[in-house]
């Protein structure tokens, strides 16, 4: 064998990229069986919606084109997002670059496979979201449904070609450091533009929400339908030259990336693994650090953890902005809910995501469980006092909306303080008893671990919320 | 009689096959006690279940003569843990780790503080004492894991594989810690591949294989045990360990 297919090559590092990622989904427990019943019922539709549509024609309307055209800005967010945090994965964490930079291999064709392999991971990530659908069609009847394919493939290279362009661009101005924080909260960011575009269009009052606004402005300009934004609605639709146009144009910009930033890549990965901690000035009384109490010594230990995680503690606000949507629905004073109630029950949805996060952090995340375990302290009192800390870390942030309803409605206001208590507490106690072991890195996807507690924490969360509005709404 | 630092009886644990099977062990009070084995023996298993990390299958571990399994809280209190990959936080300094340690055993924190201060002079990390242990060298990090190990001055300390990729003035310190714990008295009890550090250091040294302790003694014991006087703990180690 020779070439690019031997071992060393380019092939062969790709095959070993792929082989890595599809190792590391879910391989036990109920996510992975739940994972394949939805892929069964999945597949399932898609066949029968083919056999549905197999004598009728679809036909191609501006509206579909638009609706393309969102579909695709809406995709590319979250694949780079996915990229850039891909690109920092392969940078700064994976230890196997160590190897491939020693091994006699050109560097570009590392940079390379690697960058195949992220632009594989997202393009499989979407394919198994948009083929199942889409190639039944495709194959009974409507053959130009197969340009959807392609031009997910296009969009795959170009997310993951920005997303490495981006991380190398940070770590060459900002330093490894800075790089891997500002990565990934600028990934964070990317990853929810979309939803938070549409947060911010939401105008209260009008009915409609501020993505439908957006669309119907765009389908009324004439985006997605003519010039050049309707290529990707004409890829979709298999017009053999918008194909050629966006697939080349990423083939472009992949290859183009491998071929300059070869060196970036290279002094990325040598700034990232060569860093060392920054060196404070020392002179502080070393007694002030030492205090009484097993709870004194975790809420100090897990708050400075937070603290010193800037991208971290992002990822937390970011969950918050994420509510916004059922908090603005609940406290919307043109519709038809009273603010007063729908503040409080925003208040306990509030306080038992920031309780979960933080006590999924400081229970499941724990870096140093056999520390934990061989200390002479029992289970119960070690969870006590991290489920303590939890809820003495979110009490700040949830001790507002109380504070707020108490300057109209004082016994409203403390009903709604004890249901945020008793609501933000049993979501530490789900995850204090629910809750795996897992690592900080994975605070985006801890839900996938343990689905139930997940479930748990929702219907905690509504029925403490629908009780807090329900004491405001009665007592005030 | 004084009771002995650790005594084990009829140990067993199996992950699918038998990976301890019936093992007695006793470590007296004062020494430092080497347990030695192939890859694979069983070592770290058995010091994790006098710990308490690994709940046996069957019998009993005694620490200063209170059941482990028992009265976990007050055994623990007396014992110290040190893995070969050091239980470190990456973002915290070696002087708040040490506060945080201190904390979970519950000590004074007058006392815990001088102690974290000695602690942190003895070891040559006084001036990285407000540096994030992330940059850290794998043998910094061994040494303040060493130092949380002993900032609540364990009456038996325990360590796995403590040597393993230290450099040479590392080891030496290392070393020169654990002799100093045994000479205050204190028990210490090491697993190691390094033969020669087991040989010129350890009181008594336990060889063990395929979940079994096969011999222990001080190293002329094994070494009359084995028909090898005048050699080498190495050539001991692999008459003993020949049959397993």
């Amino acid at each position: 064998m020779s070439g690019i297919a031997a071992p060393g090559g380019f092939l062969w590092l790709v095959k070993h990229e792929l082989r890595l990622a599809w190792r590391n989904r879910p391989r036990k427990g109920a996510a992975r069986w739940l994972g394949y019943g939805f892929a069964i019922v999945y597949v399932g539709f898609g066949c029968f919606l083919a056999w549905m549509l197999r004598d009728e024609p679809i036909p191609v309307t501006p509206t579909m084109m638009t609706g393309v055209l969102a579909g695709c800005i809406a995709a590319t967010s979250f694949m780079v997002a996915q990229a850039m945090i891909g690109s920092q994965r392969t940078l700064y964490e994976s230890g196997d670059l160590a190897l491939l930079f020693t091994a006699p291999i050109e560097p570009r064709v590392v940079m390379q496979a690697k960058l195949l392999g992220i632009a594989a991971t997202i393009a499989l990530t979407y394919g198994l979201l948009l083929l199942p659908v889409v190639l039944p069609v495709a194959v009974l009847g409507h053959p130009r449904l197969f340009g959807a394919a392609l031009l997910l493939a296009a969009l795959a290279l170009t997310a993951a070609s920005i997303g490495i362009i981006v991380t190398l661009a940070l770590a060459t101005f900002i330093g490894a450091r800075a790089a891997r924080t500002v990565g990934q909260i600028l990934a964070a960011l990317c990853g929810g533009a979309v939803f938070l575009i549409s947060q911010l269009l939401n105008h209260p009052g009008t009915g409609r929400s501020g993505i439908a606004s957006l669309f119907e402005r765009l389908r009324a300009d004439g985006f997605g339908s003519s010039g050049v934004s309707a290529l990707p609605g004409r890829a979709a639709f298999g017009d053999p030259l918008a194909i050629v146009i966006l697939l080349g144009l990423g083939v472009l910009l992949f290859a183009g990336t491998g071929a300059l930033l070869q060196r970036m890549f290279l002094s990325g990965y040598q700034d990232g693994a060569g860093r060392v901690s920054r060196r404070r000035p020392s002179g502080r009384a070393m007694a002030r650090l030492f205090h009484a109490g097993l709870f004194r010594a975790v809420f100090a230990k897990e708050w400075r953890l937070l603290a010193r995680d800037p991208a971290l503690a992002f990822q937390i606000v970011l969950r918050l902005i994420y509510l916004a949507p059922i908090v603005l629905v609940a406290v919307r004073n043109g519709g038809k809910l009273p603010i007063l109630p729908g503040m409080a029950f925003a208040s306990v949805l509030i306080a038992s995501q920031l309780v979960g996060s933080f006590a999924w952090l400081a229970v499941s995340a724990e870096d140093a469980p056999d520390l934990i375990a061989v200390a002479p302290v029992r289970k119960s009192e070690i969870g006590f006092a991290k489920l303590l800390a939890a809820f003495a870390m979110a009490a700040p942030f949830a001790i507002v909306l109380p504070i707020v309803i108490a300057t109209r409605a004082p016994l409203g206001a403390l009903a709604t303080l004890v249901c945020t208590a008793i609501g933000g507490g049993l979501a530490g106690l789900v995850e204090l008893k629910l809750g795996k072991p897992a690592s900080r890195k994975t605070f985006a996807r801890r839900r996938s671990g343990s689905v139930i507690a997940g479930i748990i924490v929702i219907v905690i969360s509504l029925v403490f919320g629908f009780f807090a509005a329900a004491g405001v709404f009665f007592l005030d | 009689m004084t009771e002995p630092a650790l005594r084990i009886r009829g140990l067993s644990k199996s992950f699918g096959k038998p990976v301890i099977v019936n093992l007695d062990l006793e470590v007296a009070a004062g020494q430092l006690y080497a347990l030695l084995g192939p890859n694979g023996a069983g070592k770290t298993t058995t010091l994790k279940m006098a710990t308490g990390l690994v709940k046996p299958d069957a019998g009993t571990v005694h620490i200063f003569g209170i059941d482990a399994q028992r009265r976990p809280i007050e055994a623990k209190a007396i014992t110290a843990w040190l893995p070969d990959e050091p239980m470190l936080y990456d973002k915290l300094t070696p002087s708040e780790y040490l506060a945080f340690v201190a904390g979970l055993w519950r000590m004074d924190p007058r006392v815990a503080a001088a102690e974290a201060e000695r602690l942190l002079h003895w070891l040559e990390l006084w001036d990285e004492r407000d540096t994030r242990c992330e940059g850290f060298s794998r043998g910094m990090m061994q040494k303040v894991a060493l130092a949380g190990a002993l900032i609540h001055d364990p009456q038996l300390l325990i360590l796995d594989e403590p040597l393993t990729g230290l450099d040479a003035g590392m080891a030496r310190a290392v070393k020169d810690a654990l002799r100093a714990q045994v000479d205050r008295g204190k028990t210490v009890i090491v697993t190691t591949h390094i033969l020669e550090v087991a040989e010129r250091m350890a009181d008594r040294i336990g060889i063990i294989a395929g979940g079994k302790l096969l011999a222990g003694g001080t190293l002329e014991e094994l070494r009359a045990r084995a028909g090898t006087e005048g050699l080498t703990l190495e050539d001991t180690f692999i008459r003993l360990t020949s049959g397993q």
